[in-house]
């Protein structure tokens, strides 16, 4: 009751139906062989002897095994059990299977016993076939599902035939296509490699031995393009050609299958071919995703990334969607924090257009300097003209010879660096500064001497100062000041987190290009101010000490908290139009800067908003630790109140 | 020479056990089915009967005790022939009136050898 066309009774239980469709095959095996065996007396056909004999062996061993895992006395059997008999009985059944086939080909007998064996063949194939030989039984469920299992995804895969001979090609498309594969045949290898132009296949079975294109050609052409090279590739040769077989590997084939077919192997080398593929493609797709979240990041750095780039790959749900949410999420907030300092920024470029049209323009005003204009300093800077003079120096606009392009060229004042340790200090300071690359911070280049000279050369902004900006329109409006302090912020925050301190905040420090970005200028350059203690020598001090923290005129410990004092007086003036301190001497300047409270600027100016004066209160505090106590915070603030 | 009725639904077996069958001697009629295994049996002239059990239309059993109630084919030796291989089984074709049994995969020998001692007996 094998053929399950017909209709009968199912049998009693699982276990007897089991029984029944294992026994059958192995009846018959051993009944054709057995017969075959008798017939096979002349002294030709002893290798004919020889196969039977292993042949009916190997059934008496799967008989066995049956015996062994389904006693009579058995009633019960579950699917691992029946799944793991079907695993025990494949290494018999493939001697059989191999054995009868080897037999087909070498033995040259007559039509009836061809027959005879191919019916041999046909009942081996029963043993690993629940699918498709034991279907009318409780159990073939059972044992489909417990050999199936896993297999589901080789769907409909395709898989391209290549073999010159019809009867090869024949077998192994009705024997894939039994096994739920889409097939396609080539006869020879240039069709072959045609038709894998025409369509994806995900498996190509290449013989090795063809007319003209010979499966090692073909093989080396498909690894040769690229759209072909990941496609495995399983040969197919016969056992004697080891030597092909070893090429072709080497050349990048899978793996191979030895003529003629086993079925069973044809099948597991086949799915682990396609598994292997299917890995390969989850792990190239995983990489593209990764590669795409990099590209996003390196837009994000550039500036370009739009927000909701990512939001295919945020809808996943693995971890690199996690990612791609998060990333895509903090692009959001940076567009948004742009957007608003964009809004400040528009306020503040009105502010620089009308400063710059008034006539008490400050860049024009500058007289002196030791350069003279067309000079060729330090036999590279072509001096263009004086932009500013300090306490420390002088800057010059100059032409780069070597880089062809404008610097900002600061000579320092002999005084200043006529000591050894100040040079090697400042030199310290100047290489920490150069870390610092922030579209809020001039670049700082070189460091140089010549003929006497120390000089600085730092990336040169078209624009003007903070200072000129307030002198000019007498105070700033909030926006403006809130695009300032922002921008002030991040600057000072990229700086303290390499560990700079600027120590010398002041709106002269203070660039702004003429669309409204804040450039601070001279990070490192105020450690050359020497100073014990700043009220001693206060005459001789760089600049002013009104923007000077209580702690640094005291020659106390300076930290990124003096900066922010520094920041809270910038932007008082902004709003107000003039520093929390005046007096008309600088010690009594230091004497209330050291004791004084200052007005709150929401007192001095109705419009300024109330959160904004009580933080300008807190930066101007007189302890370091009552104030705002880091630059990320302020912007936080700042961005808050914006 | 015996003749043997073969009555057997699975193309594969009857092919093989009748060759290997008539290449000892004997002469093989074979039905395929319950029903067809009685209704020849009962008109055909048969030593004895090789009976499948399970078979479509009426099975091994039934056409057993069919024949074994039939007064003209109730001596009619029948060796019953499973491959469910089950602890019951045996009892079950004996019960049902079967003279022997004997399991799949055959062994000819040992078929062989309870063939003829049914024949032995009837003759």
């Amino acid at each position: 009751m094998t053929d399950p066309s017909t209709a009968h009774a199912p049998a009693p239980d699982p276990i007897s139906g089991l029984r029944h469709d294992l026994r059958t095959p192995v009846n018959h095996i051993l009944g054709y062989a057995e017969m075959l065996l008798e017939d096979a007396e002349e002294p030709t056909h002893a290798e004919r002897r020889r196969a039977l004999r292993e042949t009916v062996r190997a059934a008496r061993d799967v008989l066995g095994l049956i015996k062994t895992a389904l006693p009579a006395s058995r009633d019960d059997i579950a699917p691992e059990e029946i799944g793991s008999l079907y695993d025990s009985l494949r290494e018999p059944q493939g001697k059989i299977l191999s054995t009868m086939r080897d037999l087909l080909t070498s033995d040259g007998g007559d039509a009836a016993f061809r027959e005879d064996i191919q019916r041999i063949i046909k009942a081996a194939e029963r043993l690993a076939k629940p699918d498709a030989a034991v279907t009318s039984t409780a159990a073939a469920a059972e044992v489909a599902k417990a050999t199936e299992a896993g297999s589901t995804d080789r769907g409909a895969a395709h898989v391209l035939v290549v073999d010159d001979d019809e009867d090869n090609r024949e077998v192994l498309r009705r024997r894939l296509e039994r096994n739920g594969y889409q097939v396609g045949c080539a006869e020879d290898g240039s069709r072959a490699l045609e038709m894998l132009t025409e369509q994806a296949y995900d498996l190509v079975l290449l013989d090795v031995m063809m007319p003209q294109l010979d499966g090692y050609q073909v093989l080396e052409r498909m690894k040769g393009t690229p759209a072909t090279r990941d496609i495995p590739v399983i040969m197919i040769s016969a056992l004697d050609d080891v030597s092909s077989v070893v090429r072709c590997i080497e050349r990048g084939a899978e793996d191979y299958l030895p003529k003629p077919f086993d079925p069973i192997l044809l099948r597991a080398r086949i799915s682990a071919s396609l598994e292997k593929k299917r890995l390969r493609d989850q792990e190239v797709q995983h990489l593209e995703r990764v590669a795409q979240i990099i590209e996003a990041a390196k837009r994000m750095e550039a500036g370009s990334y739009r927000p909701g780039t990512l939001a295919d790959l945020g809808a996943r749900d693995d971890e690199l969607g996690q990612l791609a949410r998060v990333f895509d999420g903090m692009a959001q907030q940076v567009r948004a924090r742009e957007d608003q300092l964009r809004d400040r920024i528009r306020d503040l470029r009105s502010e620089i257009e009308a400063a710059r049209t008034t006539p008490a323009d400050a860049e024009t005003a500058v007289n002196g300097g030791n350069l003279s204009t067309g000079e060729a300093f330090a036999e590279r800077y072509e001096v263009v003209s004086l932009i500013g003079r300090g306490g420390m120096g002088s800057v010059y606009r100059a032409r780069d010879r070597e880089l062809l392009e404008d610097v900002a060229v600061k000579t320092l004042l002999p005084q200043l660096v006529a000591d050894e340790t100040v040079i090697e200090r400042f030199k310290q300071e100047i290489r920490l500064a150069r870390r610092i690359s922030h579209r809020n911070v001039v670049r700082t280049h070189d460091f140089g001497q010549w003929g006497g000279v120390y000089y600085l050369t730092m990336e040169y902004v078209e624009g003007i100062t903070v200072r000129a900006l307030i002198d000019s329109r007498g105070q700033l409006g909030v926006p403006s000041t809130l695009a300032i302090g922002m921008q002030l912020a991040e600057a000072l925050s990229v700086a303290h987190e390499q560990g700079v301190i600027h120590r010398d905040i002041k709106p002269q420090n203070l660039l702004l290009d003429p669309e409204g970005v804040l450039k601070v200028m001279d990070f490192g350059v105020a450690r050359l101010a020497k100073r014990q203690s700043a009220i001693t020598e206060v005459g001789l001090v760089v600049g002013t000490p009104a923007y000077m923290s209580p702690e640094q005129l005291l020659a106390e410990t300076v930290d990124a908290r003096s900066d922010l004092y520094a920041t809270g007086v910038v932007l008082y003036e902004c709003l107000t139009g003039r520093i929390p301190f005046e007096a008309s001497s600088p010690v009594t300047l230091i004497a209330k800067l050291l004791h004084e409270e200052p007005t709150p600027p929401a007192e001095v100016n109705r419009d300024i908003p109330p959160a904004l004066s009580s933080l300008l209160v807190r930066l101007l505090a007189k302890k370091p630790e009552d104030r705002v106590q880091s630059a990320a915070d302020l912007m936080q603030r700042l961005r808050e109140i914006a | 020479m015996a003749k043997i009725l073969l009555v057997e639904d699975n193309e594969m077996n009857r092919d093989m056990l009748s060759r290997r069958l008539i290449r000892k001697g004997y002469e093989v009629a074979m039905a395929v089915d319950g029903r067809e295994g009685v209704d020849m049996a009962r008109s055909g002239d048969y030593d004895i009967v090789l009976m499948d059990m399970s078979l479509p239309e009426i099975d091994g059993w039934e056409a057993t005790r069919r024949l074994k109630q039939a007064a003209e084919t109730k001596a009619l030796p029948i060796i019953a022939l499973t491959a469910h291989a089950m602890a019951g089984d045996r009892d079950k074709a004996l019960e049902a009136g079967c003279d022997d049994y004997d399991t799949k995969p055959i062994d000819l020998q040992r078929l062989l050898g309870k063939i003829e001692a049914l024949l032995g007996q009837s003759t």
